[in-house]
């Protein structure tokens, strides 16, 4: 008995080490561990938009977002209506024109805006996310990109969205400024 | 010196600002013309307009105009005839004195605003045409806003009687060709389970009572099950019928677009089963745009003699197909919208020859409000115009007259811009984050009939404009 009780504040101890690396893990990258990179697509029928890189220290994978207005693309009253239309608006095609859905989108918020989300595979292990959200006629598409978890890129991609500097970034894209 | 520096920037400024200000319509003030003048108007119930399609039938001659859905203000406009609000549907009107154009009837169309409800598109043909028609109809075939498509028998015009509904519960519908003397109908539509909002359902409508459907055709990637890049969606067609053997597809509308000419004998007989491979199988060439320019409407105008090749021992004659792009957004916000012309002589390589647009300067059209930019051409092939001039809606810079007589050189040789009305509606723009609108005309579409008259409609609800040429535009038609 007398030779158990500096096992107990040990096993709490290591259960906490674990649960902080655990929620290091899970914790959303904070929007600085972004950096913004040269967008790096050829011209096409939309400008340019923004892209940021995040490092597998920051974010636990290599990850890059890709976003961009597209003004007067999107359906003014039902909007995003549905995953066909993720997949031909998201800029997934720009990464690569070979994607292919993991599984049914969902529907998201971003900033506000509502539309949908959907995970695809791409060529080797990489993986992209597409997201399209709409505000009245127009549409903001992201796509993301990263190696790994699916999961993870998702959670990253999201939460570097909700960060306040983009948020106010795509409200006054959207405006045409 | 300063205080010099001072008054002339001054004045520099309140000159900018004059132009600017002068350059946006107010109501009362004259059209802009040259070389075309007004026959006649009607208001079309203040409804937005998309396609005229003018027919004669027997001694009359009547216009239907599809509509786009109704606006936030006003969804559904009141139908003076009945004294109820109706959501926009097809006006009928009769033209016969196209100084007093009669209004007959308005067929209502599907509820909702804008591109969302209405009934956008309208084509007509004769019974006594199609190949298993009643001899005594005629027959409306129009777009049921999204959803679906209708054949009407208007032989009364101000009494349509429906006929059929095709295709229900699509996703979308847009700018359909139909065969008047084989009743084949390429029907731009959204299957439920293809990858595009608009691509082509073939149907045998020779028997519009009983319509058959022959196919569904689209770019691969667009198809059911299809992974990957989806390909941008369809415009419109226009086919040239058995004798022609072609169908020329536009695809896409500001953006990435496209041409493309397919073998329409191939396409109608041809393996159906929408895989990549069949889907391929009719086609002959794809000629791409610039990824900032769409294809809204691809006419074509085959065996055109050119007039500077007169002499040259090949080439004489060019199968051209006139392009025309949609402008979408308002005051100028993106890359402009105008017209090409395509020498497709060599179908498996054709080439962009020359373009037109019309100049910005001339108008101050980027501070006027609303769209600037083409949006569509005339469709006719009657021979008053045909091969000799092009008619194009040019949105706030109304119908603009082009001489394509030497299509690798087209000339603007008139243009008319309608006056704005009480109906007018505004334009709107989002400034830090407060709107910001304009009234302008938008004048949508365009269209002819065999005795030279010109249909321009307006999207922002000001109606039609019946219009005629006059000096040199008329001399260039031959008309008297």
């Amino acid at each position: 008995m007398m030779r158990a009780w500096p096992v107990i504040p040990a096993m709490f101890l290591a259960l906490g080490g674990l649960s902080a690396v655990a929620g290091y893990e899970m914790a959303p990258p904070r929007a600085a561990a972004w950096h913004e990179i040269v967008w790096p697509f050829p011209r096409d029928g939309w400008p340019a938009g923004r892209a940021f890189h995040c490092g597998a220290a920051e974010c636990g994978a290599d990850a890059e977002v890709y976003l961009r207005p597209k003004l007067g693309f999107c359906n003014c009253d039902s909007g995003v209506a549905d995953d066909d239309e993720v997949d031909r608006v998201a800029d997934v095609d720009m990464i690569s024109p070979r994607f292919a859905p993991l599984r049914a989108g969902d529907v998201v918020d971003v900033a506000d805006m509502p539309g949908r989300i959907r995970v695809y595979r791409l060529d080797g292990s990489r993986t992209a996310i597409g997201i399209a959200v709409s505000h009245r006629c127009d549409l903001m598409a992201v796509a993301a990109q990263g190696r790994g978890d699916a999961a993870r890129v998702q959670r990253a991609t999201l939460a570097f969205l909700g960060s306040q500097e983009i948020r106010n970034w795509m409200t006054a894209a959207l405006e045409g400024r | 010196m300063g205080g010099r520096v001072t008054a002339v920037c001054c004045t520099f400024l309140v000159v900018l600002l004059a132009n600017a200000a002068s350059a946006q319509q107010k109501i009362g003030d004259p059209p802009e013309a040259s070389n075309m003048k007004l026959v006649g108007t009607n208001d079309l119930q203040a409804r937005s307009a998309y396609q005229p399609t003018i027919h004669h039938q027997g001694d009359k001659w009547i216009a239907y105009i599809g509509h786009h859905g109704g606006t936030d203000d006003i969804p559904d406009p009141v139908n003076p005839m009945t004294g109820k609000p109706e959501p926009n549907g097809t006006s009928i009107v009769d033209v016969t004195d196209p100084a007093h154009p009669r209004y007959l009837r308005h067929i209502t169309g599907q509820e909702g605003r804008y591109e969302a409800g209405g009934a956008q598109m309208v084509r007509v043909c004769d019974g006594k045409d199609l190949p298993k028609g009643d001899r005594n109809a005629v027959y409306m075939l129009r777009t049921f806003g999204s959803e679906a498509h209708e054949i009407w028998n208007v032989a009364d015009p101000a009494y349509p009687v429906l006929v059929t509904r095709i295709g229900e519960g699509l996703k979308d519908t847009h700018k359909n060709f139909w065969e008047c003397n084989t009743g084949i109908a390429y029907l731009v539509s959204g299957a439920p389970d293809w990858r595009t909002r608009r691509m082509t359902q073939i149907y045998d409508l020779s028997d519009p009572a009983h319509p058959v459907k022959i196919r569904d055709f689209g770019l691969p990637g667009q198809e059911p099950g299809a992974t990957g890049a989806v390909p941008t969606e369809l415009h419109g067609p226009i086919s040239t019928g058995p004798k022609g053997n072609r169908v020329y597809f536009g695809y896409g509308t500001n953006k990435g677009g496209f041409l493309q000419i397919v073998d329409r004998d191939k396409l109608l007989n041809g393996p159906k089963e929408p895989t990549p491979d069949n889907l391929t199988f009719p086609e002959i060439a794809r000629m791409p745009l610039s990824a900032m320019n769409g294809a809204h409407t691809v006419f074509p105008m085959p065996a055109m003699p050119i007039a500077e090749f007169a002499r040259d021992k090949d080439g004489k004659t060019r199968d051209i197909v006139m392009i025309v792009d949609e402008a979408i957004q308002n005051e100028c916000g993106e890359a402009r919208q105008m017209v090409w012309f395509a020498d497709v002589t060599t179908e498996a390589r054709p080439m962009m020859i020359s373009s037109y647009t019309v100049p910005e300067a001339s108008g101050a059209f980027c501070e006027r409000g609303g769209r600037f930019g083409s949006h569509s051409s005339n469709e006719s092939m009657a021979p008053v115009y045909y091969k000799k001039l092009a008619f194009i809606a040019f949105f706030n810079a109304g119908v603009r007259v082009l001489d394509i007589r030497d299509p690798y050189h087209p000339r603007e040789v008139g243009y008319f811009i309608p006056s704005i009305t009480s109906a007018t509606d505004k334009r709107c723009l989002t400034i830090d984050g407060k709107e910001r609108c304009k009234v302008a005309i938008q004048t949508n579409n365009v269209e002819t009939d065999e005795r030279g008259y010109i249909y321009a409609v307006d999207r922002a609800n000001t109606g039609l404009h019946i219009l005629e040429l006059t000096g040199a535009a008329r001399a260039v038609a031959g008309l008297p």
